[in-house]
């Protein structure tokens, strides 16, 4: 039995991210290069450690998007709860952290990660998809 | 909410796919449908109840 196309909202998602990745590589690349380590924040310094940040928000971008673009009803509610349960994954996990933080002596989590916990959730959102409905959505 | 979706299809000899793509939906919507997994927005419903030439109650029944 051939696999059905997939949406054409999901190939676009990915033509997206894939150079906004590279660009994401690159500009870390740059600012870590050009940057030396505990430089103070000069307009400088300031604009190349932003630089990736553009490439993180192209990504936001990228996904509202998708969400736009999946005109098929069925498949956007998979994307929404995959995102819903990856912002409380990561509001869970940033807020419990931070009150061992204020309590005891772990170390600091940089809100750098962030986007990356909440990725992480977006995973825990395929599997509560594929439990709760038996269907992970796109971007598998 | 129940549904006779899979029955009008099986009458039609239609695969999900048929039917998905006669509603332009994906074939994971069709079978999440008829499973009961999802209820079809009321847009949706009424293409489903245009496609079968009924009334969307003659096709879709509350438990």
């Amino acid at each position: 039995m051939t696999r059905p196309p997939r949406h054409a909202a999901y190939r676009r998602y990915v033509r997206r991210m894939l150079p906004t990745a590279l660009a994401y590589l690159a500009a870390v690349g740059l600012a870590s290069w050009l940057i030396p380590d505990h430089a103070p924040p000069t307009v400088g310094t300031v604009l190349l450690a932003l630089l990736p940040g553009l490439a993180a928000a192209g990504w936001v971008w990228a996904m509202a998007r998708l969400l736009i673009e999946l005109d098929d009803e069925y498949l956007r509610m998979l994307e929404v709860r995959k995102f819903l349960v990856a912002t409380g994954f990561m509001l869970a996990l940033t807020s419990m952290w931070g009150l061992l933080e204020l309590f005891t002596t772990v170390p600091r989590l940089p809100i750098f990660f962030a986007y990356p916990l909440w990725c992480l959730g977006l995973f825990v959102g395929q599997l509560v998809n594929r439990l709760t409905l038996g269907d992970g959505g796109g971007c598998r | 909410m129940r549904n006779r979706l899979k029955v009008l299809r099986a009458e039609r000899d239609w695969t999900q796919g048929d039917l998905a793509e006669r509603l332009g939906i994906s074939r994971q919507s069709v079978n999440a449908i008829e499973t009961g997994k999802y209820d079809p927005s009321l847009p949706l419903a009424f293409r489903i109840a245009g496609l079968f030439g009924l009334a969307i109650e003659q096709i879709f029944q509350c438990d």
